[in-house]
């Protein structure tokens, strides 16, 4: 054999072990992952888990606005960061819970095309942020003019995602609720885009803490005392 | 390696000069190409730097193409597929057909023509991040179906390389420089295609998506931008000092532990998240085992060039390369802290991570390749470059913009992570994190701002040199070792080959 061809020969093992090991063996096995029943009597909910998918169309305008640059979608487990504690990160909004928010598992976003689990974090983690979100108006209102709602915030203004639109008859049932300084003027409206009712549909579907099977009674087990 | 004495044989430069005229037209419109997107990119990452902390700055109605979320990834891809590929693309032919002493027997008008189509295709892929068209899959932000006009082009110029090694019967001396660029050769379209195929074709990976997402744009930098960056240190540093690369034994072990770590690396980058724990546990190991490699290849390089440090300070070339080399040991270093979970923790979703790749992008790869377009673009167009203070400000500039990013960069990362992980500020309102970092992202735009000054002469220069407007010379343009002697280049310099 030329050296020529050994040396090719040991840059494609050297190469192709991580590849078949880190790449194809996960990939093929990712295809066949679905998801589990929860069992009523251990985990105390029915149906199976992860219970529903994410909004496709909003994580569309996700991508395309490039979300991704600024926030995360992953808790990190409780030995590695804080993020299952952080003040809003789970369902609780106000208080400290007694268990930090769980961390993601690979079924929690199952059925997405590709998970953006991000790149920066110069804006707070979404994994969970449908629990955050209780008003859509105020939603859109953030998006439209950010520094409305937060006076400090980084975030761009998404204004190509609404239509400014000349107010005639009865006030619009979906116009924003601005103030003074971000309205459009009088006798003008924003209303929301369907992208950007997608969007919005889509950060409500955010809610990767559902109880994941058999965890609750793994949990429950191991405080037990022992005998 | 073979060092050209002073007296060569007529026959030997005769040669050399036929295998420059062979692979000219490609190298030359790579160069200049490239330098304009390296422009481009700079630019704009100064506005992505601006609108970080100021995002009503450029804020018209009609400018909404311009936000973050659209020129930060815009920035990186003009960085990595209008600047990086296409220079080392160009720095590796040159390379390849000195070091295997081959002429570019055909292909070259095919090559032309894939550049062409390479610098169409990122055009169009840039246009379409900013115009709605994005994936958001890190790095391979393009729309899905321009991959494969990417992935053709850049065969048309792996494919001869390979073959110039393949065919190189007699080497003469150790060709480490063409290891690295063979290996960049394989790797490059090995690691494309698979990240392409499994995110756009195969589709529907979720985490297992993202993890190779992370495993690709690490396994760009790792098995691309540093075999080039380090085969061009190898090749410039020996032959401007004229001494041979320090160990042989070194060289080997540096090329063979990188090539063994290099593709399990990646997925660090979400640790602690949803993928199975021992993938990003691999990859953190492999981060801080390539420690050794890079460790190793610093060294070889010092011992190169030690004794040989006067110069690093006249050669343009040299000083680059040599910048180039010694920052691959600080991507290294910085590459171990963001891997490893004990520091990794507190750097993860940081800036710190933007502050790897522009060390290992700019310090550290486009260092090396400045030095080669030093050295090289005399050769092809036969004129010498027209001005040491062009050339030394550019030196300076990019030391001091690059430096300042990378430092700031990282304390930001410390700072950032510090905040999120600090259990004392649980309740901290994010915009509180967000405005702890802002100082940093500012001295980032300023860091930018500097570059770009930089690289707009870089490019005129360049490309004054394309046009064949360059001094008329047989003497080398080299720094002045003395700051009072400005511009007049000295005339015994033994490495003008």
């Amino acid at each position: 054999m030329s050296d020529f061809r050994k040396f090719v020969l040991r840059i494609g093992i050297l190469f192709g072990l991580p590849w078949f090991f880190l790449i194809v063996g996960p990939v093929m096995k990712y295809q066949k992952l679905a998801p589990i029943a929860y069992d009523k009597d251990k985990d105390g909910v029915d149906g199976q888990y992860p219970p529903s998918v994410i909004h496709r169309q909003g994580q569309l305008v996700y991508a395309r606005e490039g979300c991704v640059q600024c926030h995360s979608q992953m808790i990190r487990s409780a030995n590695l960061g804080l993020d299952g504690w952080r003040k809003g990160w789970g369902q609780e909004q106000e208080g400290r819970t007694a268990e930090p928010v769980r961390s993601n598992t690979l079924r929690d976003y199952l059925g997405e095309p590709f998970a953006f689990l991000g790149i920066q974090r110069t804006g707070p983690d979404l994994a969970n942020v449908g629990w955050r979100i209780t008003d859509r108006a105020k939603m859109h209102q953030s998006f439209y003019a950010p520094r409305s709602v937060n006076q400090w915030s980084t975030m761009p203004s998404y204004r190509q995602l609404y239509t400014v639109q000349k107010a005639q008859g009865q006030k619009s049932k979906l116009a924003l609720d601005l103030p003074e300084e971000f309205h459009p003027g009088k006798g003008w409206e924003v209303v929301p885009t369907a992208e950007a009712e997608a969007l919005v549909d889509y950060m409500i579907s955010l809610k990767k803490d559902y109880p994941v099977p058999g965890m609750a009674a793994a949990m429950a087990a191991a405080a037990q005392p022992k005998k | 390696m073979a060092q050209p004495a002073e007296n060569d044989i007529d026959s030997d430069s005769l040669r050399r000069a036929a295998i420059d005229r062979s692979v000219k037209g490609p190298v030359l419109f790579l160069f200049t190409n490239a330098a304009f997107w390296l422009m481009a990119s700079t630019i704009v990452g100064l506005f992505a730097a601006v609108k970080q902390v100021f995002p009503d700055f450029l804020d018209e109605n009609w400018l909404w193409f311009l936000q973050y979320g659209r020129i930060q990834p815009a920035h990186l891809i003009a960085l990595v597929y209008g600047w990086g590929i296409p220079v080392g693309l160009g720095t590796s032919l040159w390379i390849m057909a000195r070091r295997t002493g081959q002429e570019l027997k055909t292909g070259r008008s095919l090559m032309l023509v894939a550049a062409i189509f390479w610098n169409i295709a990122v055009t169009a892929g840039i246009l379409a991040v900013l115009f709605g068209g994005s994936t958001s899959v890190e790095w391979l932000e393009f729309p899905k179906f321009l991959w494969p006009v990417l992935l053709i082009c850049f065969l048309v110029f792996a494919w001869p390389m390979v073959s110039m090694f393949a065919r190189a019967r007699h080497p003469e001396g150790f060709m480490i420089s063409a290891w690295y660029i063979l290996g960049a050769c394989i790797w490059f379209p090995w690691l494309f295609t698979t990240a392409n195929v499994c995110i756009h074709c195969i589709g529907d990976l979720g985490a297992i998506g993202a993890g190779i997402n992370a495993w690709y744009v690490n396994g760009v930098i790792l098995l691309f931008f540093v075999p080039v960056g380090v085969g061009s240190a190898y090749y410039f540093i020996p032959k401007v000092t004229g001494q041979p690369i320090a160990s042989q034994q070194l060289a080997k072990i540096g090329f063979w532990l990188l090539a063994a770590l290099g593709g399990w690396s990646g997925m660090q980058r979400f640790m602690g998240g949803p993928l199975p724990a021992w993938m990003p546990a691999f990859g953190a190991m492999a981060g801080v085992l390539l420690l050794i490699p890079v460790g190793v290849v610093g060294w070889n390089h010092h011992l190169t060039t030690l004794g040989k440090h006067k110069l690093v300070q006249t050669s343009p070339s040299l000083r680059f390369s040599f910048f180039g080399a010694l920052f691959y040991p600080v991507s290294g270093l910085i590459y171990a802290l963001l891997s490893a979970f004990w520091t990794g923790a507190n750097l993860q979703f940081t800036l710190a991570w933007y502050g790897f790749q522009v060390v290992s992008l700019y310090g550290f790869f486009s260092m090396c390749m400045f030095g080669a377009i030093y050295y090289i673009v005399p050769r092809l167009v036969g004129c010498e470059w027209l001005s040491v203070r062009l050339i030394r400000n550019h030196f300076w500039f990019s030391v001091y913009g690059i430096g300042a990013i990378v430092v700031t960069s990282i304390i930001c990362g410390l700072q950032q992570g510090g905040d999120i992980n600090d259990p004392e500020k649980w309740n901290l309102s994010f915009s509180n994190v967000v405005l702890n970092i802002r100082p940093y992202i500012v001295a980032r735009a300023v860091a930018w701002g500097l570059i770009t000054w930089s690289n707009v002469w870089f490019l005129i220069h360049l490309m004054l040199m394309v046009a064949g407007l360059g001094r008329r010379s047989t003497a080398p343009t080299l720094l002045p070792s003395h700051d009072h002697d400005d511009g007049l280049p000295s005339i015994s310099h033994p490495s003008k080959a």
